[in-house]
């Protein structure tokens, strides 16, 4: 973390928090005194250097807070007298919001485990199984796509998926998909997350006797803002829509049509992606905008500026000054 | 076509910031430590520039 302060009339404060950073070089586009520079960001990505990925230079900063209105990843953080620039009226606002629906969530834990930047933390608690004497489940094999999601999402291991070949390249062949009755507790996460709505699951207890309560897994979920970047794995992968997303921008990200991607000996992109939007297919990048916040991480490591991006609009409201409206929308191309 | 090392800018690795960081980035091995020098293995270079990106000192080069 590096920080520069300045004490007078007010006390001014500008901090880089390395674990927020993205390295997508916002900030070092907006600073109008050219006070920060771009670190190693692909040696840092890939383990090889250690170091601030955002250097600041205390001689040209004006102490303006530009840098950390613009950055929409909390990376930045900007005080007066100790009062985030973030909560002052004064000061320009993001919009882009991210949370989950407790009330929704089944607990199944699939977005902690997709979220690139481990900003989900969820505890649960299951139905205690020596309640619960008897039941019923069956798998349709005919409606069953062998996705893997209930096999993966059982909290107790019951499930168990049949492949023909366990090391294919495909992972959607099987042959059968089983619930082992011994281990279920009937709480019906596979139920509600199958996607083909191939599984039926019955606590045949529950059912004929008013004194034991139907399964239920209980459990808490939180998402860190500060940590969140927006990247909506989490909104793309909930089984029953409790996850919400807004990004900080519109628009979009494409190849440059005489681009030559080196594939596999580069994947520079892919590895400074925070968002874990790209991928690298048949020796080629590949791009899933879903996922991509438009942050242009990758943009900025293609060695051979394949990628570009296309910020359309920004989420973000109250800025009150016309030369900062100005650089604003500098981002915006 | 494959990439130049200006050795006057290099310095070697020794006075690399990086410490050989073009070795370490390039995946394909065209690059080697030969006595503290960078050496380029003309038939491993796959153009990427990956190295020319990152070169901490801008010492290698494309004609």
């Amino acid at each position: 973390m590096s920080k520069i302060a300045r004490e007078g009339k007010e006390n001014r404060c500008l901090e880089h928090q390395n674990s927020n950073c993205l390295g997508c070089g916002i900030c070092v586009e907006i600073c109008p005194t050219t006070a920060l520079k771009l670190g190693p960001v692909l040696p840092i990505a890939r383990g090889i250097l250690q170091g601030d990925l955002v250097a600041l230079d205390s001689n040209k900063c004006c102490l303006c807070g530009l840098c950390a209105s613009a950055c929409p990843f909390d990376a930045l953080k900007f005080t007066i007298d100790g009062e985030n620039s973030r909560n002052m009226d004064k000061y320009p606002k993001w919009n882009h919001q991210s949370g989950i629906d407790e009330e929704t969530c089944i607990y199944c834990g699939k977005c902690s485990t997709a979220c690139p930047r481990d900003a989900i933390f969820m505890n649960r608690t299951l139905p205690d199984r020596k309640e619960l004497v008897s039941g019923e489940t069956e798998v349709d094999q005919d409606k069953c796509i062998f996705c893997g999601m209930c096999e993966e999402s059982c909290p107790t291991d019951a499930i168990k998926i049949e492949k023909i070949n366990p090391d294919s390249s495909n992972p959607f062949i099987g042959t059968s998909t089983k619930i082992d009755e011994s281990k279920c507790i009937y709480c019906g996460i596979c139920r509600r997350i199958c996607p083909e709505d191939a599984i039926k699951i019955v606590c045949t207890t529950c059912m004929y006797s008013d004194k034991i309560p139907d399964p239920q897994i209980s459990g808490h979920i939180v998402m860190d803002e500060e940590k969140c970047i927006n990247c909506s794995w989490c909104q793309e992968i909930c089984p029953v829509d409790a996850a919400h997303i807004t990004k900080p921008f519109s628009g979009e990200i494409f190849f440059e049509e005489e681009f030559e991607c080196k594939g596999d000996s580069c994947h520079a992109c892919k590895d400074v992606c925070s968002c874990n939007a790209i991928s690298m297919v048949d020796n080629h990048s590949y791009i899933n905008p879903q996922f991509c916040v438009l942050c242009g991480a990758c943009s900025r490591a293609c060695p051979q500026k394949g990628i570009s991006i296309k910020r359309k609009d920004l989420n973000l409201t109250n800025v009150r000054s016309k030369a900062w409206n100005a650089r604003f929308s500098s981002l915006k191309s | 076509m494959p990439v130049k090392i200006d050795q006057d800018k290099c310095g070697g690795i020794s006075s690399c910031p990086g410490e050989g960081l073009c070795i370490k980035l390039c995946e394909k091995g065209a690059l080697e430590n030969d006595n503290n020098h960078i050496v380029l293995i003309e038939e491993n270079c796959d153009d990427c520039d990956l190295c020319i990106q990152n070169c901490p000192n801008q010492a290698i080069i494309k004609d």
